[in-house]
């Protein structure tokens, strides 16, 4: 199969030569040609990495388009895609473009409900999904989406009796694609020719915090010009290793696991299961990385708690080093003067204990790495880069192909997002929101107008609803959503998730939401990290029997406290933000869940959804009552509800500063 | 799958295992009295019964750990006579354990390859040296396993401990040795107790996948009725060492004396 030419292209990232190349179809025909026998893609099957040449892709992509052509799929035919990251998954999308479709990747997590209305609202025809589970949920559907015609599943297992005519496995649909390709010569490569690059690529539904999500139309040269962009300025190449464990159906993940590395040439490594992304990132070891911040948090909390229970010499010589690195390890990084001293320690560091934690996590090897999304803790930030690992952050959006702006190296800061991604320009509104133009600004929301009207001006510009502005070395630094910044009574400047986010910061804290517009003071509702505050309660000798009753314990309220009140003290010293100090806290009953609706897919809080559920809530937090008792709705993974009581206290934390007086008043 | 209305129109086959007039007896008591039943290749056949009914004894006389007193087994068509555990094995017929039976110092991975004992064919030098033609086979035991471990979706624990597992990815571990001995015939041993109802659901469907995908024949034990009549074609009730229905799972729900002896009438 992977009969083309022997030598491999020299030197990478060198793209000069694939410039007519416009479409994804014409960049893998490309790569197949210039680099045939490099590894496009990697899947770890059966215990051992499978690994698919560029050559095999296209032939396997060659394959599947024309069996596609023969189901009748063609142009403006629209193709679901349901399913964990699986380079079939991605060569699909691949065939779809081919034949002049457009691919839709799907939360292979939503609830039936959610996909019908994506699968209804984009029109899909067919959709590929990976297994059973997932074929199952379709037929559920399909009674009620007249639209979708065809299925195709890739995993046969328990399939074998289900015996419905527009069911197909890949293998058969590729065999079909043998056949027709045969048949009809040269129709693939007319086919490859036909895409150019202003035609619609892929349409990516964004969750949103209110309403129904919206579809996001990207077309060719937004998503590849952004990527080349983007290769360049970040120097990537063609020996650069990616893993792809982030949903298909994210915007990220279509530019890191495909167009970045359709343009760049880099092999995309996919994940045995999603359970076993840490064991499978250590094997493949990648060099250009991507989390958001919840992972890279998630990663450095069991570090901690397991050196809390590694023996005594380690953990001395793992605080000893951690503290030379917090001094100094950043700033080696940035290549900033140190003393001769530290530096002496740092190296030994990076030998004891530097070096070897980073190859446990998997990250030895990594160049690069981006996190976004979220704002990312201080001490998070920190204590990667401070390992020696360049992690930095972008601040991007679906509707822009991901990139606006990005840290360049050597300036990387925890607060600031950044400056503008080469061929981005980025404007601040008189209100404050931040706007930008660049060759990745979507084409259109689809079939929705009027919401595009609203968010694209009619010279380009995207309005982001995002509050923030320039620091003064030309960094863009992110507030909050601009419609959620609000104001207390007294007049302070209220920004919801600057403060959520400095909660959070905690590892105690999962979730924060907190409440103060139009209000006299603001007041917070706390999620516990069960792992976190478990771990700590089990050193305390603390017991309790589940999420409900470790959140309600007095010690667990201290510890909270303690947060809050350090919050506090940071905020009293902000002189626009002293006012805004949280003044009442309760700890709730249950973890914010997307199946209850209260966060996103990607795990964004619904402030409005959130409000009005747990109204009684914030309004005893508003009252002098000092408790509250709730009965919550909860749906459970397999669909079903019931509900959970609980007696819920309500804490007061103490206010630093000119804030402490009126606080006092409030009270009496 | 019931929803989609997609239950497969199974092949039952011919009689792959006859029990005939069974009795087996513990000095006094009588553990079964005269218990005959047939089971087809290709079927799912649950045996079950109020406690000490005799279903675990009648798993242990089919694969030849306990030797019943009166009677016969015939398996494909042999008549057997005395025969021990490993004889019923290497005849195709493996079982799992109502206790747990692992090695709980070693790993899933190995626990699985342990289940290929019996059809490696290099001798033990070799197999300790792990050289030429030990190397290969091993190797190819290793495929094997693996698909078990892709078939049971156990990726993730493949290097755990398998006594530091939950409880119930240790049962679906010994369900992976079980079928590493590639049998006809499955013998489970009350596959579901202690679990919840999101792990009986899986189990449920590995059960169903493993009969339909590799044509074994099950013979299982369970308490939990609804999983019983969800999943066998067969049922055979045991009370008291005495068969007392038999049949499909539609027709034993309505056997006067099932419903008797579940809900226990004086025996006079």
């Amino acid at each position: 199969m992977a009969g083309q030419g022997a030598e491999n292209a020299p030197g990478g990232g060198d793209t000069g030569e694939s410039a007519a190349a416009d479409t994804f179809p014409k960049l893998l025909v490309e790569n197949a040609r210039t680099r045939g026998d490099r590894p496009a893609m990697r899947e770890k099957d059966y215990g051992i990495w499978q690994a698919w040449t560029w050559a095999q892709a296209q032939d396997w992509v060659r394959a599947f388009a024309c069996g596609l052509a023969e189901l009748g799929f063609g142009k403006g035919d629209t193709l679901a895609i349901v399913g964990d990251n699986r380079p079939q998954l991605y060569w699909s999308m691949v065939s779809a473009q081919v034949l002049g479709g457009t691919p839709v990747p799907m939360y292979q997590d939503s609830v039936a409900e959610e996909m019908q209305y994506v699968l209804e609202h984009a029109g899909a025809r067919f959709a590929i999904v990976e297994d059973q589970e997932q074929v199952d949920k379709l037929l559920e559907i399909k009674e009620r989406c007249p639209t979708l015609e065809t299925l195709i599943y890739k995993d046969p297992r328990g399939l074998r009796h289900y015996g419905q005519p527009f069911l197909h496995s890949i293998d058969a649909v590729i065999e079909k694609g043998r056949a027709f390709d045969q048949a009809n010569p040269g129709f693939f490569e007319k086919a490859v020719a036909e895409g150019k690059g202003p035609d619609l690529a892929i349409m990516l539904y964004t969750s949103g915090t209110t309403g129904r999500p919206k579809g996001v139309m990207l077309s060719f040269d937004n998503l590849i010009i952004t990527a080349r962009n983007t290769v360049e300025q970040d120097g990537l190449v063609e020996t650069d290793e990616m893993l792809a464990y982030l949903p298909m159906a994210w915007v990220g993940d279509n530019i890191f696991s495909l167009a970045q590395s359709y343009v760049a040439g880099f092999c995309v490594s996919c994940p045995e299961s999603s359970e076993t992304v840490l064991t499978d990132m250590r094997e493949v070891g990648p060099t250009y990385f991507f989390a958001p911040p919840r992972i890279f948090e998630n990663i450095l909390t069991t570090v901690m708690i397991r050196m809390e229970d590694a023996g005594a010499i380690k953990r001395a010589m793992f605080h000893f080093f951690m503290d030379v690195a917090r001094r100094s390890g950043s700033r080696i990084l940035d290549a900033k003067p140190v003393p001769f001293m530290d530096r002496l320690f740092y190296a030994l560091g990076r030998v004891l204990v530097y070096g070897p934690l980073l190859n446990v996590l998997g990250f030895s090897r990594v160049r690069l790495a981006y996190t976004a999304g979220e704002a990312i803790g201080p001490d998070i930030f920190d204590f990667y880069r401070s390992l020696g690992m360049n992690v930095k952050q972008l601040y991007g959006s679906t509707e822009a192909s991901v990139f606006i702006t990005t840290q360049p190296d050597g300036q990387v800061k925890p607060d600031t997002v950044g400056t503008p991604t080469k061929g981005v320009e980025v404007r601040i509104a008189e209100s404050g929101e931040v706007q930008f133009r660049s060759p990745g600004v979507f084409m259109a929301y689809y079939k929705n107008e009027e919401t595009t009207r609203e968010t694209k001006t009619e010279d380009g510009w995207v309005l982001t609803g995002d509050a923030g502005f320039f620091s003064d070395d030309g960094h863009l630094k992110i507030i909050d959503r601009a419609k959620d910044v609000g104001k207390l009574n007294h007049g302070t400047l209220f920004a919801p998730k600057y403060l959520e986010n400095k909660l959070k910061f905690f590892p105690y804290i999962r979730e924060a939401v907190t409440f103060g517009h139009q209000r006299d003071y603001v007041a917070a509702i706390l999620c516990i990290d069960l792992e976190a505050v478990g771990n700590w309660a089990e050193r305390q000798n603390l017991a309790y029997s589940g999420y409900t009753d470790l959140s309600g314990q007095p010690q667990v309220y201290e510890l909270a406290r303690e947060c809050v009140e350090k919050v506090n003290a940071d905020l009293a010293s902000d002189p626009h933000l002293a006012g805004s100090q949280i003044r009442r806290f309760l700890m709730l009953h249950k973890e914010l869940d997307a199946d209850d609706g209260e966060l996103t897919r990607t795990r964004k809080v619904r402030r409005p959804f959130v409000a009005e559920k747990y109204g009684d809530l914030i309004e005893a937090l508003y009252s002098d009552q000092d408790s509250i008792v709730v009965e919550a709705k909860v749906t459970f993974e397999d669909g079903r509800t019931g509900n959970i009581s609980a007696d819920l206290k309500i804490s007061d934390a103490k206010t630093f500063g000119e804030d402490a007086a009126p606080a006092l008043k409030q009270a009496s | 799958m019931a929803a989609n209305g997609l239950i497969p129109q199974k092949k039952e086959g011919g009689v792959l295992l006859k029990a005939e007039d069974i009795s087996l007896s513990f000095g006094g008591v009588k553990a079964l009295s005269n218990v005959s039943f047939e089971v087809h290749e290709h079927q799912v056949l649950a045996i079950i019964g109020p406690n000490g009914a005799g279903k675990s004894s009648m798993l242990n006389c089919i694969n030849g750990f306990y030797h019943p007193q009166e009677g016969r087994i015939t398996y494909k068509g042999v008549t057997r006579k005395q025969m021990k555990p490993h004889d019923a094995a290497a005849q195709g017929i493996a079982r799992t354990f109502q206790n747990i039976a692992l090695f709980k110092g070693m790993n899933t991975l190995d626990n699985i390859m342990t289940g290929r004992n019996l059809k490696m064919k290099r001798n033990f030098l070799l197999q300790a040296l792990y050289l030429g033609p030990a190397l290969k086979e091993e190797l190819e035991h290793r495929e094997f396993v693996e698909n078990i471990i892709d078939f049971l979706e156990i990726e993730h624990i493949r290097k755990t401990p398998v006594g530091k597992l939950p409880y119930g990815l240790q049962k679906r571990v010994e369900l992976g040795r079980a079928l590493a001995a590639e049998p006809d015939m499955l013998l489970l041993d009350e596959p579901m107790a202690g679990m919840n109802l999101e792990e009986k659901q899986d189990m449920c469907r590995y059960i169903l996948d493993v009969n339909d995908e590799f044509g074994t024949t099950i013979v299982l034990i369970e308490h939990d009725m609804g999983v019983v009549m969800d999943i066998s074609d067969h049922v055979v009730v045991l009370d008291y060492g005495r068969k007392i229905a038999d049949g499909p799972p539609e027709e034993v729900r309505t056997n006067q004396d099932v419903i008797d002896a579940y809900l226990g009438v004086s025996h006079d």
